[in-house]
Formats: C-alpha cells, sequence, structure tokens
C-alpha cells in the first residue's frame, strides 16, 4: 500500500512542486559520501545528492541527478542514487545536475566469493525490519504460534538457537533454502498468520537464502558489531512536497563502515509533516513545521530532524525581547517562514495568566481593576502578585500531587499521610522551595511519616521497579519502563542502565508502626523509613546483584554507614546533568504552553528531539543560574512575550502546532472548570469527608487526594493517580461530560440555587445590559456583541415576570460556551 | 466487519488523539460553517435517529458471579462416578453429540444457536478481572488494564452516537474500569450518577431547553480555528449529540423496558435485565455487562443450581432468539462465564469449591461457528483433555468477532505501548 499511496501523493503535487522548481537555481552541488568502499555483491549503498542554491539553503536532488559511471563493467547507478557493484575495481561515478557536477570514488572488492554472514550484524536486522520480531508478532513473550523471536532481536544468540535447534530443525533445510519453513512462510507461499513479508526475488529472501545455503553461520567471535549508527543529513530545511533521501550507516568496532540504508527502521514523530519510506526517504507534506525521523540497525539508534519551513517569502516580523524565550522562539520562526500572532488582549491576558498560575477565574472587581490600571509595567506586576497567591502553590501542589501520586484508594486511614504529604508539597511550592532541594526531600525522604511527610512517596512506590519508573518518568523526563525487560526500542538503554537505577533502591528499608485495632493490608499502617546498611537489587538480565549506577555515568560503591539515594540525587541535581533541570524546565512549558517542546512531556529520548532545542537548553541553564527557583522559571516563560501572544492564528502561523507563534488554546482541566462553575453561578460546594467550617477546602483545587467522590471531576477527566504521567488527566471532550455540563441536577442546582449569582442579578438594579456584560468579562473575558446583548435582553423581557429564570439561562448558555471552557 | 480506526501505534493516547488530528489537520483554518459541515459528516457515520453505523458490531457479557459449576451446566459427566457427576442428568440437544444439563431444556432446543467451549482454563480470584480484560486481579493492581467495555468505548470513540458506548448494568467493578485507557471509558451505569442527566434537569422544560440552545448558539462564537487539536470541534458535536439524548432520549427509552409488549414483558419476568441489555445493543450500545444469580456454591450446590438454572435457561433462549428474530445475530456477540469453573467432586456439604484449572464458557452470535462444543475436560471434569484455551484467547475471539484486532495498542501511562490482549490466539473451532 505505502509507495502507492506515496505515488499518488507525488502525482497529485507533482505541479506546484515543478513550478516552484523553475525558480531553482544551483550554485553547487554534493555528494554523499564522497568516497565508496563496496565489500561484497550484496553490498549496495545509497548516495545522497545535495544541491546548493543561490540563497545558501540545500535541496535534494539524489532523484533529480543523472549518474555516469567511468566503468561500466565495475558497477552500475539506479535512478535513486543506488550504487550495485558488478566486478572488483575502481570506477568513479559522475552524478550531473544542468551544469554542475559531482564526482564520487568508489572502490569495489569481494564480488568473486560469497561474503560471509553475520547473523546478529546482518540476518536479525532483517527480522526486524520485516517485524517478524515486533511486540505484536514472534517478538511478543508466547511467541505466536510456537515460534518466539526476542523482542526486536536483542538477543541474537537465543534467536539463532530458536531458528536452528527449535522445532526439530524443520524451520531451515540448507540442503534445499527454498523449502525451509522459514522462507516458505515468510513469502507467503505457504499459509502464514502475518501474511507475506517479503518477496522471492527481493534482498531481503536472497540474503536469508544465501546464508541458509551457506550452513547457517552464526558469525565469528572476533567478527566486528555495530558500534553506532549514523544518519546523513542530520537536520535539513525540506520544502513542503519535497524528498530528502537519507543515508544510514554502521560503524563497526574494527572500524568499518557500511551502508545499511535498506535494513534500518524507520519512524517519523510527525506524520503529518513528514513520513519516511523503507528505503531511507522522507517524503514531506503540505503542513509546514518540524517532523524527527528515528532511525535504528541493530539495537542502536540516530535521528533525523527535518524543518519544513512555510513556501514563498518569509513575512517580515520584529519581536521585542522580554525575557530569555524570545529569541529562541523569534529564530525559529524565522526558519519555518512563519510570523507570530499579534499581542494577546488585556482582557485576554488577564484571564489566561489567571488560570494558567492559579486555576481560578478573576472576580469581577479583579477585571475592572486591572483593565483601568495605566501602568506599562502591569503584567509583570501581575504574575509577581500571582506568584505569591495561595491559589498558586494550591494549583501547582494539584499539579504535583498527580504525578507523585498522592493518593489513599479511598482507605481513611492512610488519610493524614496523604493530606500531610499534599500539605507538605504545597508548602515547598509556596516558600519556593529550590527544585533541587523538593525532588531530594521527597526521593531521599526518611523517618516517620508523621514527622517526615515526603516518605509518604514510598508508599506507592513499593519496588525498585516502581522507583526506577517514578523517578525516570517525573524527574528525569525519560521513560525506562520498557528497560525492565528488554533494550529500550527506541532509546539507548539497556537493561543494565535501568537495574543500575534500581540498585540506588536496595537499602531503603521499611518499618510499619502498627496502630491499635487496624488490620493491616499492607498500606495503611503507619510508616518509617530509614537506610538498610546492606541490600540489593537483581538485575534481571543477569540475575546477579545491580551496581549502583547512574544513566550515562560510571558504577559507584557505597559505605554502610550512606545512604545511596543521596549520591543518585547528587548525581539528578548537578548542574551539568542533561535531564533533570530539562526535564521540569519542558514540564512547566507544557504547563504554559499545552505542548512542551519536547512532547510528550516526559518523554526525553535521543528519538524524540526537542522542537526548539536552544530554547529548552536556555530555559534549563536559567532554571540552574536561579537556583532551581521554581517560580523564577515560571517568570522566565510568563513573561516572555511569547506567552503573551493572542489565540488567533495569523495567515502566516494558523497551522503551526509546535513553535508557539501564537497561544495554543486548551480546555480547563477537571478541577478548574469545578471551581470556575461554582464561582460563576455563586454555590460553592463542599466535599465528603472534609470538615465543614470556615477553613475547610470549597474548591477543587485544594483536594489533597485523589478520593473525593464527585462525579463532575470524573467525568472531566481527573486522573485517579494510577501513574506517574500527566497524560493520565483527560482533557479531550466527552459525551458523558458535555452531557453533564449541559444537563445535571447538579449543574442546574447551582446556577438556580436560592442566593445564587442568578438571583442576585435578578434582584440587582443595575441596567440589565450592564449586568450580562459583567457576566460575558467573568466567564469569557470580553464584551458581548450587539446581538449577543440583544439576545439577552429578549429572554429578559420574556421572561420579565421571573427574571431569575432569564439569568439562568444565560450563565447556563455562558458555562457551556467554549469561551468559558477553554483558556485561549 | 468495520475497520478498526488507524493502525498499532505508541503515542499517549493513541488512537482518540488520531481521530482528532485528523480533524485537525483540516481544523487549520476553519469557519464556524466549515466545522458545522465537519460534524455533519461525522455524523453521516451514524444512522439518522443517532445510533452509530450498524457496521459496529456489539458485544454482551453475562457474568455469572461466585464461579458456577461446569459439570452441572455445559459440561455435564452422566459416565462418572457418582460423587462426580453429582445430581443432574444429561439431555441432548438439537445438535447431535452434544448434551448439556436437564435444567437447559431451552438453551438444548436451540443449541444450534449457540456454542460451548469446555476447556477454558482460569486463575483462582473472586473477580470480574480476568474474564472482562484478559488479566488477573493480582496483574491489573500494578497494570490497569481495561475492560472489554472501555476498549469498545475508546475505539467508537467520537462515532458513538448519542448513546453511552459501554453500559454496565452491574455497577462499577475491577472488570468494568478503564485502567490506562482513562476515567472517560468507564461505564454508564444506570443508577449510577450519570443516569440522571439523561431526563431534563429539575425546572428545565424542552421550552427552555430550546431557548437555551438559542442563546449557546450565539454565545459560543469564539473562532474554532483557534484550536488546531479538534477539541473545540469534538465538543460541537457532542453538545448536538447530548441535547439529543436528553430530548430524543434513546438511551431513557432503551432502559424503560415497560414500553414492551406485555407478552415480551412476561417472557422476561424475573430476568428483565436480559431484556434492557437487549433493548440497549438495539439502541446503539457497544457493549453491555449484567451479572445473574450466585454461584459460589460452597455448599448446597444441587439446590441452589435447581433454584438459578431455570429461569437463567429462559433468560439465554430469550435473548439469543430475539437476538436471531431482529436479524442482529451476526451484530453481536454474547459471552457467559464466571471466574471458574467448580470442584469435579461434590464435597461433604453437597457443594462444590473454587475450581480454576477447567471452567466452561458459552459464547453465541458474532458470526462465530455456532451449534458446537469445543474442547472437552476430562472424564471427571477435572482438567481439559486436549485442547486448552485460556481467558484471554476467548477475549482475543470476541474481539475478533466485533472487529477490534486485539494486537492494536494502547499507551499505558509510562508511554508502554499495550497491547490489548497479550495471548491472542483464537479459539480455531470458533472462526
Amino acid at each position: 500500500m505505502r509507495p502507492l499511496i506515496s505515488a499518488a501523493l507525488l502525482g497529485l503535487f507533482a505541479l506546484p512542486t515543478f513550478a516552484a522548481d523553475a525558480k531553482l537555481t544551483i550554485v553547487k552541488l554534493d555528494a554523499f559520501p564522497s568516497r565508496i568502499a563496496i565489500n561484497g555483491i550484496d553490498d549496495a549503498p545509497q548516495l545522497s545528492l545535495t544541491g546548493i542554491r543561490d540563497t545558501g539553503k540545500p535541496i535534494d536532488l539524489t532523484a533529480e541527478a543523472k549518474y555516469t559511471v567511468s566503468d561500466p563493467k565495475i558497477l552500475r547507478v539506479d535512478a535513486n542514487g543506488r550504487v550495485f557493484p558488478l566486478a572488483n575495481g575502481a570506477a568513479d561515478i559522475t552524478a550531473t545536475h544542468g551544469a554542475f557536477t559531482a564526482k564520487i570514488a568508489v572502490a569495489v572488492k569481494g564480488t568473486e566469493v560469497a561474503q560471509p554472514i553475520n547473523f546478529a550484524n546482518q540476518i536479525s536486522p532483517v527480522l526486524t525490519k520485516l517485524s517478524c520480531n515486533s511486540g505484536g508478532c514472534h517478538g511478543k513473550i508466547s511467541g505466536q504460534n510456537g515460534f518466539r523471536l526476542s523482542l526486536l532481536g536483542f538477543e541474537p544468540e537465543l534467536d539463532y538457537t530458536t531458528l536452528l535447534k527449535e522445532s526439530r530443525g524443520r524451520r531451515l533445510m540448507p540442503a534445499s533454502p527454498d523449502q525451509s519453513l522459514f522462507l516458505l512462510k515468510g513469502a507467503g507461499v505457504v499459509p502464514h498468520g502475518g501474511g507475506k513479508k517479503m518477496d522471492v526475488a527481493s534482498e531481503e529472501y536472497k540474503l536469508l537464502r544465501r546464508w541458509i545455503a551457506a550452513g547457517m553461520p552464526y558469525g565469528q567471535e572476533k567478527d566486528p558489531k555495530v558500534a553506532k549508527v549514523t544518519v546523513f543529513p542530520e537536520t535539513r530545511v525540506v520544502d513542503r512536497q519535497s524528498r530528502q533521501q537519507l543515508v544510514v550507516l554502521a560503524h563497526y568496532t574494527d572500524g568499518t563502515i557500511e551502508d545499511v540504508t535498506r535494513r534500518a527502521q524507520y519512524e517519523s514523530n510527525e506524520t503529518e509533516v513528514a513520513t519516511i519510506g523503507e528505503a531511507g526517504l522522507v517524503q514531506t507534506l503540505s503542513m509546514t513545521g518540524q517532523a524527527a525521523v528515528m532511525v535504528r540497525f541493530s539495537g542502536n539508534v540516530a535521528t533525523f530532524r527535518g524543518v519544513v519551513p512555510r513556501p514563498g517569502d518569509a513575512p517580515k516580523f520584529e519581536f521585542p525581547v522580554q525575557t530569555v524565550v524570545d529569541p529562541h522562539t523569534a529564530t525559529k520562526w524565522r526558519e519555518l517562514g512563519i510570523s507570530p500572532s499579534e499581542l494577546a488582549t488585556e482582557e485576554q491576558f488577564l484571564r489566561r495568566v489567571y488560570l494558567d498560575i492559579t486555576g481560578t477565574l478573576p472576580s469581577v472587581g479583579v477585571v475592572s481593576q486591572y483593565l483601568a490600571d495605566p501602568s506599562k509595567s502591569k503584567r509583570d506586576t501581575l504574575i509577581d502578585k500571582l506568584l505569591e497567591s495561595p491559589e498558586y502553590s494550591f494549583y501547582f501542589a494539584n499539579k504535583w500531587a498527580d504525578v507523585l501520586r498522592v493518593k489513599r484508594r479511598g482507605q481513611a486511614e492512610r488519610a493524614s499521610g496523604t493530606f500531610s504529604f499534599h500539605d507538605w508539597i504545597r508548602d515547598s511550592i509556596a516558600t519556593d522551595k529550590p527544585y533541587s532541594e523538593f525532588v531530594r526531600d521527597i526521593v531521599c525522604a526518611i523517618g516517620d511519616e508523621t514527622k517526615s511527610p515526603a516518605t509518604v512517596w514510598y508508599k506507592e512506590v513499593t519496588t525498585p521497579e516502581q522507583f526506577v519508573d517514578d523517578v525516570s518518568q517525573v524527574f528525569l523526563g525519560q521513560r525506562l519502563a520498557c528497560a525492565q525487560c528488554h533494550h529500550h526500542p527506541y532509546e539507548k538503554w539497556t537493561q543494565d542502565d535501568y537495574w543500575g537505577i534500581a540498585a540506588y533502591f536496595g537499602r531503603v528499608g521499611k518499618k510499619t508502626i502498627p496502630t491499635a485495632g487496624r488490620q493491616n493490608n499492607g498500606q495503611n499502617q503507619r510508616q518509617s523509613i530509614y537506610t538498610k546498611s546492606t541490600g540489593g537489587v537483581t538485575n534481571k538480565r543477569t540475575n546477579k546483584a545491580a551496581d549502583m549506577k547512574p544513566l550515562d555515568g560510571e558504577a559507584v560503591t557505597v559505605g554502610g554507614d550512606d545512604d545511596p539515594r543521596n549520591l543518585f540525587v547528587d548525581w539528578m541535581v548537578d548542574p551539568k546533568n542533561p535531564f533533570f533541570a530539562k526535564a521540569v524546565a519542558n514540564r512547566y512549558w507544557a504547563h504554559f504552553f499545552g505542548r512542551g517542546i519536547v512532547d510528550p512531556l516526559d518523554d526525553m529520548r535521543a528519538t524524540n528531539p526537542p522542537s526548539n532545542p536552544e530554547l529548552l537548553e536556555e530555559l534549563a541553564k536559567n532554571l540552574v543560574e536561579n537556583k532551581y527557583s521554581l517560580k523564577a522559571l515560571i517568570k522566565t516563560i510568563v513573561k516572555s512575550r511569547t506567552y503573551q501572544l493572542s489565540s488567533a492564528p495569523n495567515e502566516f502561523n494558523k497551522s503551526d502546532k509546535q513553535s508557539y507563534a501564537r497561544y495554543y488554546p486548551k480546555r480547563l482541566q477537571a478541577e478548574v472548570v469545578f471551581d470556575a462553575v461554582c464561582n460563576v453561578t455563586e454555590s460553592p460546594s463542599d466535599f465528603p469527608g472534609l470538615p465543614k467550617d470556615k477553613n475547610a477546602p470549597k474548591r477543587a483545587i485544594e483536594l489533597p487526594d485523589e478520593s473525593f467522590a464527585s462525579y463532575f471531576l470524573d467525568v472531566l477527566g481527573r486522573p485517579q493517580r494510577i501513574s506517574a504521567c500527566e497524560c493520565e488527566r483527560v482533557n479531550e471532550a466527552s459525551l458523558a461530560m458535555i452531557l453533564h455540563l449541559l444537563n445535571s441536577d447538579e449543574v442546574q442546582g447551582k446556577i438556580s440555587r436560592a442566593g445564587a449569582r442568578a438571583e442576585k442579578l435578578a434582584k440587582d438594579p443595575r441596567s440589565d445590559d450592564e449586568k450580562v456584560t459583567e457576566l460575558f468579562l467573568l466567564t469569557q473575558a470580553k464584551k458581548p456583541t450587539p446581538e449577543q446583548l440583544s439576545l439577552a435582553r429578549e429572554n429578559i423581557v420574556k421572561h420579565e415576570k421571573n427574571k431569575k429564570l432569564a439569568y439562568e439561562n444565560i450563565i447556563w448558555a455562558l458555562v457551556n460556551s467554549k469561551g468559558f471552557l477553554f483558556n485561549q | 466487519m468495520f475497520q478498526v480506526l488507524g493502525s498499532t501505534q505508541r503515542f499517549c493516547d493513541g488512537l482518540s488523539r488520531r481521530n482528532f488530528l485528523q480533524v485537525g489537520a483540516f481544523g487549520a483554518g476553519l469557519t464556524l460553517a466549515d466545522s458545522l459541515r465537519v460534524q455533519a459528516a461525522s455524523k453521516a457515520k451514524l444512522a439518522k435517529d443517532g445510533r452509530p453505523s450498524k457496521s459496529m458490531k456489539s458485544a454482551i457479557f453475562i457474568y455469572l458471579p461466585g464461579g458456577p459449576s461446569h459439570m452441572d451446566m455445559y459440561d455435564v459427566k452422566p459416565e462418572a462416578p457418582v460423587e462426580f457427576r453429582g445430581e443432574f442428568k444429561a439431555i441432548d440437544t438439537n445438535v447431535s453429540g452434544v448434551q448439556i444439563c436437564e435444567h437447559f431444556p431451552l438453551q438444548a432446543k436451540m443449541f444450534d444457536k449457540l456454542s460451548v467451549i469446555r476447556s477454558v482454563t482460569s486463575v483462582d480470584e473472586h473477580s470480574d478481572s480476568l474474564v472482562m480484560t484478559g488479566y488477573p486481579d493480582r496483574v491489573n493492581k500494578i497494570s490497569d488494564h481495561p475492560s472489554f467495555g472501555s476498549v469498545i468505548s475508546k475505539i467508537r470513540g467520537s462515532d458513538a452516537g448519542a448513546v453511552p458506548p459501554f453500559v454496565s448494568l452491574r455497577g462499577m467493578s475491577r472488570g468494568t474500569e478503564p485502567g490506562y485507557l482513562g476515567v472517560a471509558h468507564r461505564p454508564f451505569t444506570p443508577g449510577g450518577p450519570g443516569n440522571a442527566n439523561l431526563k431534563l434537569a429539575q425546572g428545565v422544560t424542552s421550552d427552555r431547553l430550546d431557548d437555551r440552545k438559542q442563546l449557546l448558539t450565539s454565545f459560543d462564537d469564539i473562532r474554532r480555528d483557534i484550536d488546531t487539536s479538534g477539541t473545540m470541534v469534538g465538543m460541537d458535536s457532542y453538545t448536538e449529540r447530548a441535547i439529543e439524548m436528553v430530548t430524543a432520549g434513546v438511551v431513557r427509552n432503551a432502559l424503560d423496558i415497560k414500553k414492551e409488549d406485555p407478552k415480551t414483558l412476561e417472557r422476561y419476568k424475573g430476568i428483565e435485565q436480559f431484556l434492557t441489555a437487549r433493548r440497549l445493543i438495539e439502541a446503539g450500545v457497544g457493549f453491555v455487562t449484567l451479572s445473574y444469580g450466585g454461584w459460589d456454591t460452597h455448599g448446597q450446590n444441587f439446590a441452589s443450581l435447581k433454584k438459578q438454572l431455570p429461569p437463567l435457561d429462559r433468560a439465554i433462549s430469550n435473548l439469543i432468539q430475539d437476538l436471531h428474530d431482529r436479524g442482529l445475530q451476526d451484530d453481536v456477540v454474547t459471552v457467559m462465564w464466571g471466574e471458574f469453573g467448580r470442584t469435579p467432586k461434590v464435597n461433604m456439604n453437597a457443594g462444590r469449591d473454587h475450581w480454576s484449572p477447567v471452567m466452561s464458557a458459552m459464547v453465541a452470535g458474532g458470526g462465530l461457528k455456532m451449534g458446537q462444543a469445543v474442547g472437552a475436560s476430562t472424564a471427571k471434569g477435572e482438567r481439559p483433555k486436549d485442547r486448552a484455551y485460556s481467558v484471554p484467547q476467548v477475549l482475543s475471539t470476541l474481539y475478533g468477532a466485533i472487529g477490534v484486532d486485539p494486537s492494536q495498542t494502547f499507551p499505558n501511562g509510562s508511554g508502554r505501548p499495550m497491547y490489548i490482549q497479550d495471548d491472542r490466539d483464537v479459539v480455531k473451532e470458533l472462526v
């Protein structure tokens, strides 16, 4: 299917591409690689031809160039720039485009003999490329129909044994290779549950066949292994509706380099911007943006980053710098050929920053006061003020409580623990405890939970595996869970990396302090955390005690009197740590912009690069310079001009989704909508299980843990805190959610309650226009249009005898409008 | 079979985000009028009455809590010694060679419309976790796999129409939890908090709702093109459907069995839940689960079953016959089972205890091959004789029957792509 689709696309869009080509002026032609050493008849490397335009921008001309060979007996080149050896010797390839040429010197050897095959380097990657060993097929833990391969070929020795020895050896028949069940199934000659995976005429088939015919060698002990994989180019600006040929090279431990473009696996992280074919050909589509292509070969990964600018002349714009953020975003827009939206209005900004920093709507009084303030610096003043408000600490405590999994699973006995942990988090945020210390206090928490609230974290983090998963995802922005059982498929992390972190957990000791009359269920007892002088964690791969080892670091040993966790945190909070500051900077950026610079925000893989690396780098640097002050980080983000842009797109940035050329609207999260509805209707709520006095939390953002029953909050997507991922919170639309807002006794009850806002407004002597305008400002931060005003008036006239009904209707409509439910 | 939306993929939120993105791709630069057209187009997938298109198949899961005795229902052993075979006799069915318990006479007459798998292996847990999610409770305590109904809810997404995709007539349990698919995919439970939302909220008349809609249309004028995620457009289409749900009341009507013919009500007397399930499925619900009776018969097994089997027999035969009469037999797959089987040897209290090595599952419809007894237990009903099937394999077969690929993945909280089922071999005899 895939080639057909791309062919159709090419056909469809061929015209505009060539129309643009009419203006194409090339000043230089470069070939990659410029020299090739071919070894053996199967070695057919890919070329990539780059033209340099008069504007200095490069363009891929691999498929447009004409290729001639100085000695056609030695080799040939196909139209796509792939080189096929024919005989030993040397020859030059001349690539021509217009008046320009590029020369590639090629030396061919080893074609006279069949080259020895190495199972791990050559056969295993074929099984990966054809997805035989994917988790959906034979790679799953129980195999498929009695045939099991290691996931993505990370254990070639095991796969080799399986292929040769299982099923009484009938899978492979060296005497008659084509009759091997392995080939018959794979080529779909006999029925195969996974369908036909390769053609009998394909290179894959020929290689597998040759391997079987050669007696299925595993290879020699001294055979080189793949040390790294590189891709050419690493980054490139590519026009829309264009192509870019990649060349992927495997670098072996003996220094040899082999072209593996056809054998590598590819995946694009933004398939709306660019797709990638089997042969390493990137195809850009009609969307401006950036895409990263992951390249994987034999357990090694590399990444190509493509930038696809808007066609045509780049718009000119000035962008005043307000914080360190702005130069980096502006640079990215210029690169993409787009321009930023206008600055948001004061009304929009006020509502936005209130909701983003405090999770709270500004009151009518605050709105009019702010709008009347003539000060030039009132936005900055407001930001400073909001960061000192109690709402800020509650709102961000709620955010951290999600990923720190502050939950009691409905067990009343655990409430004192979760309440005090939540309180501790909130206090840390209010006092702006340096983030590095905040994390240390949690990870190294020690003592009795009644005196040391952060130890409550260890109520949900009870195993070495949970420790690694949560620490890496929450504090390092790395999703390591895959590496528990196998090499991470999209990262360099191995099982040894995983168990290296797990080992730091090995000496965490727990005591429970029984409470009379409380039956122990493992979690509901008072707990005390201490450090054991011995103890360890078993590496599941080696079945031996795992060494403590930080990511990309050396193994460490810790004396019996020390707490290993301290060493681990030392490594994390070191300003040179490449993960720690970036992870939280990205998390906070995503909070304000709705999308992380790395997205998903806690999946900071080498193969999932940031959309603006310099920006992320700058934010992390800024955080470290400010001694890990999260308030300072927020100021850097929120005081930037970039954050203060309007959400309304202009002609140039309307399809922008990743470079922040405008503010992306966000649906308000469950607790914020709940509180806003209570606020707008003037119908506060109380929550079951909390005191009813005047100090009791009346607002959902103040709730300390997950165990407060509320259908409203559940249906709007409040997380159950089952994972350390912010993605557990649902901010999309659902039918049940809309139904609840539109037509529930709960919401209607709040609107129509005696003494609520609707009744007050009905009795309020001010003019209806004035009151309706106030409601619009409160809910949507804008004034009503004349049509909206007159429609509201009509409804009020209709209910002249009972104006409360009309105000109920108006409030209902406003509460259900997107202008209310979104931060925009 | 309907096409599974999208292919397997690994990003957070997988499927529904992808669907939104597709809308979003058009969404850039949409005017309000355009977005209404997008809605209209998406509505085309729904029939006139707001039901999902008929090409979407549905499932009914009947859960027999406590673990019903396999040897006294679908796997009778008349040849076994008396302390094993128990008190009940076997009767012939209309499928030659297949016998079931004498207290299932109605099913015996229509066994060509049913199949039973007699060699299902289970785990000894009093939980609906395994039969609803494919993973036992002890696994789900850590990894939170979703209920079958939640998967249907996730896959139907915005195509679910003006009906909830997943209804539980037996409240909430581990087996109805959406796990890593997120709370949006919890079941709708009549009697639960969402139910009241189906009728007009207190003090709101339909006239007043019209007034409000008019105000909402005017006040909800934010530019849809500022949101390229598609959430706003998605909400618009839900708003329309939610209002339709309240005014047309498809689900409310489905739940109101009094609307049925008195003769039908008589047929379902005492087993009304089965009628409700049928009505919900007819209204377009994708997945209904209900439970019947109590089957943890450690003592007085036979006395208890003598009371419970006849109404259950009537329930199954009514439900399956009704689905056939409506031509829905291939569009709806039904399964009935409990947590495990019961000890083949009768204990001193005339009871049978927990027995997880083997149990039976009754399956009907969904285009599967009917009129069979698949697999067998050993002579004394102790364990699978030849081909053992695991619960996940049965579930994979049911997923396949309604057009869901069980090898599809959704990401969990740590971003790991999770297969709907890991153990995906199917019950070959049924497909």
